[in-house]
């Protein structure tokens, strides 16, 4: 099943609406009930039966080109795609995301012809399941010092060194990671490679970091004297830099999406039906501030995919969406723990059922939307420096 | 970006085939020509200068907004105007707000005009809208009252059947553009509910005085003692009266908005432009992170004005629009505008340091035209209440 039945249908010649039906009824007919709106990042064995329907549909890509297998969707379609993901609380953030979502467009503009003919139909159809090896202990936000050695051997390349706050590390086979091949350069940007890893090579510890809201979603990697070949360096030697900053599309508006503060929205409003909430006049102005929060983000989200379906190229003032949407995203969480109150602290997801609203769970999530994607300190220096053009001294 | 202290994206491909690019087109023109007149210095000097004067604003200037077709933007052609929509008079009031144009248009020929043009009275309105969009008629919207909420459909006014029409009675305050007003569109309660009347300046009975706001421009307030007027002059009755009423009330939001944007944005540029120069500890104060930080707040807050304005401007640009979806878009973006706009003045006073504080400095003036506009027809928390009335229905009581 290389080609998958419908890949070559010219989804984007459709009318708009039938478009938005068909991708509506198949989400309603397949996905699982019990996985829609999750807080958390699913494990992947659980979403996996998911996935495997996307695969057998042809839609486990829809944003890569219909040449490479996937639905090849224009933005105006795929802007359709996705929010018809978020009406049915389908998750995106799952596993496979870092191949399909991230890695596929860069192979696809960057890979050589055997890596593209190789990996991206094992990326489509989860046979690979790939995370992302950027972090490092001493590089955070400023992640072009990062030191993981990558030194050449003949035709392989050594990697020795950590990698920390791997997404989903724990249920990956593969990684794509940036290392230091060249020491000696100026600018420490220069001599980064992009490389692939099998997680399977001697050498590979890959161990689960707890975080506060008690999952273990993050890992540290460590490699020690591992060895990969030569060929899985992603585009030239020392210049992984510029792949892993290749992303244009939707791939980069993603986690300035709306979606995941419509969800903790919608969470609020079941809370506060759950405890009567909307007959209090300090509620009922908290809520509608964050409603209006929540529909200006909207509006923001709204410029920046309308710039992408005309085809035009997306700045640094992109972090303005990235900032709005974590931070409408944390102020609703926030809104949600304080409402819930004394009452909501022994409400857990495990033991509510969905029967009681978790405040607590949501809001421990959302800790860490204003540090993953770039801290939010990071976003509003490229504002300044890159929007406002102010001055470094 | 042409210049390299604006704060605009650059003008978008106009390129497309469909209706949105060609209107993004036409408002990009639009915006250029606009621009290009409003975006002289010598408008804030006349704004400085007319400060605490009456009637507040240039007789001559009010005449070239005529010419330039801005005051007849949004009457039909039929009736002397340009037909145009509230996309494109939203674009005329950000230009005319990023200058703090001292010409009351929105309340004239929006909000006033507004009432005129929604009315049903065709005679009167082919009498006044004409002149009104050749500059020579300059009206003023009397409907707020001495009392506590902000809402355009209570009304104390009282408006007595007498034989040749109505008689009226009672107190209207913070009339904008009613200092030198030609006329005012007064609403009353009569017996049958609302109606809004046509009352010349002068007429016996009526009286006009006049108090100060923040910004420095003349506000009127109109005292009528049993005027009398005739059934022609009736504008509009019941039903069509509110929906007349409130439809102005409602663009009127929308474009004190765009002032309201237009003004922050123009005083971003304006502070961004002063931490680059203004030099402490040896270096420009705009290298300092905490005042990054704070720029690009402010940054954050312009960019949530726009975006929802640009949103909002295209869904009121069709006029067959439900009254409640227009009010809701209309008391969102007032909302966002007026918060964000203090926040943005009051910040950019703050990083111009004791400067900021003295009147000779341009920033004060856009503060106090902020306060001004923020809270003109209902600040921040009246029209999120609205808001909540009017599209959270469902779940809010």
């Amino acid at each position: 099943m290389n080609a998958p039945v419908n890949a070559v249908k010219d989804w984007n010649g459709m009318d708009d609406e039938v478009f938005r039906l068909e991708v509506r009824q198949f989400f309603e007919e397949n996905y699982p009930e019990e996985l829609r709106f999750l807080t958390n990042r699913p494990h992947f064995e659980l979403i996996k039966p998911w996935l495997m329907k996307l695969v057998a549909k042809g839609w486990s890509a829809p944003h890569w080109p219909a040449e490479f297998g996937g639905m090849g969707l224009g933005p105006q379609k795929l802007l359709i795609f996705m929010d018809e993901q978020s009406r049915w609380g389908v998750a995106r953030q799952f596993l496979g995301e870092a191949g399909t979502v991230q890695l596929g467009p860069m192979l696809i503009s960057h890979g050589s012809e055997d890596q593209k003919k190789n990996l991206l139909p094992r990326i489509l159809r989860y046979d690979d399941v790939w995370c992302q090896g950027y972090s490092e202990p001493n590089a955070g936000s400023d992640l072009a010092s990062l030191s993981l050695e990558a030194r050449v051997e003949g035709d392989s390349i050594v990697l020795n060194g950590r990698k920390i706050w791997t997404s989903s590390g724990l249920d990956s086979t593969h990684l794509y990671l940036l290392a230091r091949s060249n020491k000696e350069v100026k600018k420490k940007q220069d001599g980064i490679s992009f490389i692939l890893l099998d997680l399977s090579s001697p050498g590979v510890t890959v161990r689960g970091i707890r975080n506060i809201s008690g999952t273990t979603e993050y890992c540290e990697i460590i490699l020690d004297n591992v060895r990969t070949p030569l060929t899985n360096v992603v585009g030239k030697l020392h210049d992984g830099w510029t792949v892993s900053r290749s992303l244009m599309g939707f791939e980069r508006i993603n986690t300035g999406s709306p979606r995941r503060a419509e969800f903790a929205f919608k969470r609020l409003e079941a809370l506060a039906v759950e405890r009567g909430l909307f007959a209090d006049a300090g509620f009922v102005e908290r809520y509608t501030e964050l409603a209006l929060d929540l529909a200006d983000l909207k509006s923001t989200y709204v410029h920046f995919a309308d710039m992408l379906c005309r085809g035009e190229t997306l700045g640094a003032d992109l972090s303005v969406l990235q900032l709005l949407s974590a931070e409408t995203n944390q102020r609703i969480t926030e809104c949600l723990l304080e409402s819930s109150g004394e009452l909501g602290l022994t409400v857990t997801e495990a033991n509510s059922e969905g029967k009681r609203v978790d405040a607590l769970t949501p809001f421990l999530v959302m800790r860490a939307v204003t540090i993953g994607a770039g801290t939010s300190e990071i976003h509003r220096d490229i504002i300044a420096k890159r929007v406002l053009n102010l001055p470094s001294k | 970006m042409t210049d390299p202290n604006s704060l605009e994206p650059a003008n978008h491909d106009a390129g497309d085939a469909d209706d949105a690019g060609e209107l993004r087109e036409r408002l990009a023109l639009l915006r250029d020509s606009a621009a290009h007149y409003a975006g002289q210095d010598a408008h804030l000097k006349r704004s400085r200068a007319l400060r605490g004067e009456q009637p507040g604003y240039d007789k001559a200037v009010w005449a070239e907004l005529a010419g330039l077709g801005w005051l007849g933007a949004l009457i039909p052609e039929s009736q002397g105007g340009l037909g145009l929509g509230c996309a494109d008079m939203a674009v005329i009031s950000e230009a005319m707000g990023r200058a703090l144009f001292p010409e009351p248009v929105t309340a004239s020929v929006v909000l006033a005009g507004g009432a005129i043009l929604y009315g049903d009275n065709e005679a009167l309105k082919q009498a006044l809208l004409p002149v009104l969009a050749g500059g020579t008629l300059v009206p003023a919207l009397a409907w707020r009252e001495h009392v506590q909420d902000c809402d355009p459909l209570q009304v104390d006014m009282l408006a007595e059947p007498v034989a040749a029409g109505l008689r009226l009675s009672g107190t209207k305050v913070l009339v904008v553009g009613g200092i030198g007003a030609d006329g005012y569109v007064v609403s009353a309660r009569a017996g049958d509910g609302l109606v809004l009347c046509w009352v010349r300046a002068g007429t016996a009975g009526s009286r006009v005085a006049a108090e100060q706001l923040p910004d420095g421009r003349p506000v009127a307030t109109l005292i009528l003692d049993g005027v009398q007027v005739p059934a022609a002059d009736i504008l509009a009755r019941g039903e069509v009266a509110a929906r007349a009423l409130m439809r102005a009330y409602d663009e009127a939001l929308i474009m004190t908005s765009a002032e309201l944007l237009g003004l922050s944005t123009r005083v971003l540029e304006i502070t961004v432009d002063y931490l680059k120069t203004r030099v402490q500890f040896g270096r420009a104060i705009g290298s300092f992170q905490a005042l990054q930080h704070q720029a690009a707040n402010l940054y954050i807050q312009q960019r949530l004005c726009r975006h929802a304005l640009d949103e909002a401007v295209m869904v009121l640009q069709d006029p067959a629009i439900a009254a409640d979806e227009r009010g809701a878009w209309a008391s969102r973006v007032k909302a966002r505008c007026s918060d964000a706009s203090l926040k943005i003045t009051r910040g950019a006073v703050q990083m111009h340091g004791a400067m900021g504080f003295a009147d000779e400095c341009d920033v004060g003036l856009y503060l106090k035209r902020a306060v001004t506009l923020s809270a003109w027809l209902g600040g921040a928390v009246i029209h999120r209440r609205r808001y909540a009335r009017l599209a959270l229905k469902e779940v809010v009581a």
